[in-house]
């Protein structure tokens, strides 16, 4: 809301300077926006407002309510209203007459009839205002009925006159009438409920939203019939919403005009007419008000209003500050009977008027507490988590990166995440077509980091992304995970002096997971069935914790790096949420051996496709009591071995627990591993 | 002692003053003490001296050899200091070269600053919860007195994945889903990302908002106040002006929007230079974060009785923070994920 300074003079005598009302109102919430000085076009000076008016202040979207709202603040004293011009009730030579069909949306419709106008451009003074407040001007009638719109906040709308044929004005809901061509020459869809202002059975306007092309105030005008009416603000709001046709004057509706302005806005109009324009009423106002409503008087207690702001403000000052606020006020023995001003449709509650009497008494002027400590806290379990996890990632190395969620329907077909299958989540209205869709996993948005960093000449990239993953469930009702994802490309960052790191990984990355889990007991397996499509089928692993699958880690498949034009990147995506239930909550810590251990290697030459874990599965299972620990700790391929075979060495520990164990003991034990092993896997041992 | 021993004696000592390495001093304790040594020859010697002679003669010639040892050993041992010292002195580093180690990587800023509110709030008992990014319109609107068709629904541009189902506007939503399930005394902070579709230099069609509430028997509007004093000072400084001045939000009634004093122009609205400051325009405040005392409206959609209890609630967006915190211009910084941005925020 943009207004002059010297319009609000008109109607309140101010105190202060403007930078003073300015802050005056920001303080009272009506925020003061900007100030900027103007010189009208007498060459004197003015002040130029911007206001930022809450939805629920409809009252303020005119100058009127501001000088109120300035009034009831004390920085100023409301004037005398102006001049009234004559103007009769309507009679039985009403050139127009009006009928409610819908009275639920429409309250009141009060219409007046103008003749002999001519048309031309406004004076500079009023052009001057309405553009300072923001509205072009096009010719004197429509300056003048949006002139008193910014004046009351109170819309008119202006028939040609002679372009109602009928003379019959019905308001009425669309229903069967299927379209209707705006005054913008557009032909709109009309919805069944949409409110329409019909010309007998002619649409000619769509109440409160817009005129229509055919009854349009044109060059010929000279007689116009003008509109001022109370339309529910619901209705309006839907129809306008649902045809992207917002205006100042919907604007004003949607928030809800004063159902008793309605005529006073008319009389400002047709004085300015008369003055501006050379118009002449003809046949009084015709006012239809099917059901005025009753006034209800709400009960506002004293002491609800100290417990909910917390001071005591005294009924003295409760009652001299409502009804500065225009309320009506009757002090019973419980309570105040509280009838507010039509025009403030937002105060029906005493919780609504608790706010007013606070904000009047300035929220400045009350004090700061601290309430009473409830000691009731409790640590979360998700946050330490969280933090736990982004400190290992960040010592490793790991940049946390935080993702929009959106993302193409084409890069979640290639990255359906942990489990293949699922349906993404689509936005019925994105913002662009590439971002339709809610991501079924974080890995796609640290590929797109990876990207900005590598145009930046990065020359590695380690990064990890926690945050939620969007699927639709069985029931296709949308659902969440919490997920873990890094990825890894090129070398790890060093400081300091040039020195070689290896290129990350699948080890890398599959070490980085193993971090996680450390010390966490439960049970994990990897496995290198079924990987997903976009991981290179060779280095890929999926985790799991028995039946329960908690995510992948591997290699992105080459053919997918290089439409990407990448190199090799390493990942892993962990369902993070899951993985925390399946981490023990408990911890048992054993105490120290008390023997020590004996340590032997073996080292064994197997298929190239042979994994090592097998070997450890196996000697687990043996739970022979002296076998501590059984790791592998090389991998070898080369000049020794032959063709499509590795050797593989593995380094077992073996101590009992109530003795020292003899080497001899320790190599009848070993040899005969060594020996079995041979049998089993028919590998050349060396032990 | 006889004159032949005591030149010997000098004999010796000079060569041991003027012996450079420890093989020069070996090869002289050998030459002299050594099984063919001179003084070891001496004393095989003593059998054909004189038997009167001979207690006497044993005697200087024992000393001659102990004094001979303790040289030896003594030279020896400055020998050791001094390469000792010359070592030292060689191998010097340059502790002007950087230190070698991992790069380290970096939290995120906004996850700093969560981070860091979140313990504001701990620290005053407030626990955390958390709700759904994609809410039910009862959640998001309706049950915060946003009903279908109210204005306030513009202030909230929304994204729709479905005819009542929709990306969460603001951290409110989780107000309900708490109330719904747990009776007061409450006092709750929620985390979270929030959407709007919007999408320029200063708005992200997702952003981050930390949301608070706190209900109980009398909690008045002064509580509110003292409780969102202390936070911000404790998040920007300890003598940051606070100021309340009345807004509106649906479910919210009194509301009041909190400004702190501009944490760039120091509150003047202008800077030294007297240009207007940009990121207050030149008002001398900040918008920081909406508020107000709960609406009983809300109350009664969870079923609570307002006239028992009341209570306040608070949201304040994490990036508007951070920005202001961190001097950051352009919202969208915070995704691009830039390793040149995010490496400029300390590793811990
Ligand atoms: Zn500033």
């Amino acid at each position: 809301m943009k207004l002059t300074l010297n319009w609000l003079k008109e109607f309140v005598d101010l105190r202060d300077a403007p930078e003073k009302l300015a802050e005056t109102l920001t303080m009272a919430g009506l925020e003061v926006e900007s100030l900027a000085p103007a010189r009208a076009p007498d060459g004197s000076e003015d002040w130029i407002f911007e206001l930022a008016v809450t939805p629920n202040r409809g009252d303020c979207l005119g100058v009127i309510g501001i000088a109120r709202e300035i009034a009831a603040l004390k920085a100023g004293r409301m004037k005398a209203p102006a001049r009234k011009p004559a103007v009769q009730k309507a009679n039985a030579n009403a050139p127009v007459k009006v009928e409610i069909q819908s009275p639920r949306a429409c309250q009141r419709y009060s219409a007046q009839a103008v003749e002999s106008i001519r048309l031309r451009p406004s004076p500079d003074w009023l052009r001057f205002r309405l553009e300072a407040a923001g509205i072009r001007a096009i010719n004197n009638v429509v300056d003048i009925t949006n002139y008193v719109m910014v004046e009351t906040a109170q819309p008119l709308h202006a028939f040609d006159l002679e372009r109602l044929d009928a003379k019959r004005i019905v308001v009425r809901q669309a229903k069967e009438i299927a379209t209707f061509v705006t005054l913008d020459e557009v032909e709109r869809r009309l919805a069944p409920e949409d409110l329409l202002i019909c010309d007998g059975d002619v649409p000619v306007a769509l109440a409160g939203v817009m005129g229509g092309r055919d009854s349009e105030v044109h060059q010929g005008t000279t007689a116009v019939l003008l509109e001022s009416a109370r339309f529910d603000p619901a209705t309006v709001r839907r129809t306008a919403k649902r045809l992207g046709l917002h205006s100042e004057a919907s604007h004003r509706f949607e928030r809800g005009v004063d159902p008793e302005g309605t005529v006073a806005a008319l009389e400002r109009a047709v004085a300015l007419l008369q003055e501006i324009a050379g118009g002449n009423t003809f046949g009084g106002i015709i006012d239809r008000y099917p059901r005025p409503p009753a006034p209800a008087a709400i009960a506002v207690r004293h002491a609800r209003v100290s417990e909910i702001v917390g001071v005591d403000i005294k009924p003295a000052e409760i009652e001299k500050n409502l009804k500065a606020l225009g309320c009506k006020v009757q002090a019973t023995k419980a309570a105040l009977k509280v009838t507010p001003p039509t025009y403030r449709g937002d105060l029906t509650r005493e919780a609504d008027l608790i706010e007013e009497l606070a904000r009047v008494h300035g929220y400045d002027k009350i004090p700061s507490t601290l309430p009473r400590a409830l000691l009731s806290g409790k640590p979360d379990a998700r946050l330490r988590a969280d933090r736990g996890v982004r400190s290992y990632l960040v010592g490793e190395g790991l940049v946390e990166a935080i993702h929009l969620p959106f993302t193409s329907a084409d890069i979640n077909r290639r990255f359906p995440g942990l489990l293949a299958g699922e349906k993404p989540v689509a936005i019925l209205n994105p913002l662009v077509q590439e971002s339709a869709e809610m991501r079924l996993s974080l890995v796609p948005g640290l590929i797109e980091d990876l990207k900005v960093n590598l145009a930046q000449r990065a020359e590695g990239f380690a990064a990890f992304a926690l945050n939620k993953v969007f699927y639709l469930d069985t029931k296709d009702e949308p659902a969440e995970r919490y997920h873990l994802a890094a990825l890894l490309y090129g070398r790890r960052g060093r400081r300091g002096l040039r020195a070689e790191e290896a290129p990350f990984g699948f080890l890398d990355a599959k070490g980085l997971v193993e971090g996680i889990l450390d010390g966490r007991g439960g049970e994990w397996s990897w496995n290198a069935a079924d990987p997903p499509a976009f991981l290179h089928p060779g280095r890929a692993a999926r985790l799991a914790a028995g039946r329960a699958e908690l995510g992948y880690v591997g290699e992105i498949h080459p053919d997918l790096a290089e439409e990407l034009s990448l190199g090799r990147c390493l990942t892993f995506e962990l369902d993070f949420g899951k993985l925390l239930q399946y981490l023990s909550p408990e911890l048992a810590v054993r105490s120290l051996p008390r023997f020590p251990s004996v340590e032997r290697d073996l080292a064994m030459v197997v298929d190239d496709a042979f994994p090592a874990q097998r070997i450890i599965d196996w000697i687990k299972d043996l739970r022979n009591v002296l076998i501590e620990k059984v790791e592998v700790f090389d991998q070898y391929r080369g000049a020794s071995i032959p063709e499509g075979k590795k050797s593989l060495a593995f380094s077992i520990s073996y101590r009992a627990q109530d003795r020292t164990l003899t080497d001899t003991e320790v190599q009848t034990v070993h040899q005969e591993l060594v020996a079995r092993l041979g049998e089993v896997f028919g590998a050349q041992l060396r032990g | 002692m006889n004159e032949s021993l005591e030149r010997l004696k000098e004999e010796v000592a000079g060569r041991l003053s003027r012996s450079v390495s420890e093989a020069e001093v070996e090869q002289l304790r050998v030459e002299y003490l050594g099984r063919k040594g001179t003084v070891t020859g001496l004393l095989r010697g003593l059998k054909d001296v004189a038997p009167e002679e001979r207690p006497q003669r044993g005697e200087e010639l024992n000393r001659l050899r102990a004094f001979i040892e303790e040289r030896i050993a003594g030279c020896l041992e400055s020998l050791k200091a001094e390469k000792r010292s010359k070592a030292l002195t060689e191998e010097r580093v340059d502790i002007t070269l950087p230190g070698s180690r991992r790069e380290r990587g970096r939290v995120h800023p906004l996850t700093m600053v969560v981070d860091e509110i979140v313990d504001v709030f701990s620290a005053m008992g407030f626990e955390i919860a958390r709700g759904p990014d994609i809410e039910d319109d009862y959640h998001n609107f309706e049950a915060l007195n946003m009903p279908k068709d109210h204005p306030a629904r513009d202030m909230q541009d929304t994204f729709f994945v479905a005819a009542e189902r929709l990306l969460r506007t603001h951290t409110s939503p989780v107000q309900i889903h708490v109330m719904e399930s747990r009776k007061p005394p409450l006092q709750i902070i929620v985390p979270g990302a929030v959407y709007r579709h919007d999408d320029d230099a200063t708005h992200s069609p997702m952003f981050h908002q930390v949301e608070g509430f706190m209900v109980d028997r009398g909690i008045a509007f002064t509580d509110l106040k003292g409780v969102l004093t202390h936070v911000l000072r404790q998040i920007f400084s300890a003598d940051a002006r606070v100021r309340f001045r009345p807004s509106f939000f649906p479910f919210t009634e009194p509301s009041a929007e909190v400004d702190i004093g501009c944490v760039i122009c120091d509150g003047k609205g202008a800077l030294r230079d007297s240009h207007a400051c940009r990121v207050c325009k030149g008002t001398g405040w900040l918008e920081i974060l909406g508020s107000g005392m709960i609406d009983p409206e809300v109350f009664r959609f969870v079923g609570y009785d307002a006239e028992k209890f009341s209570g306040f609630a608070f949201g304040m967006g994490v990036e508007r923070i951070a920005m202001l915190k961190y001097g950051v211009e352009d919202i969208r910084l915070f995704f691009q994920n830039d390793l040149r941005f995010l490496r400029q925020f300390p590793s811990f």
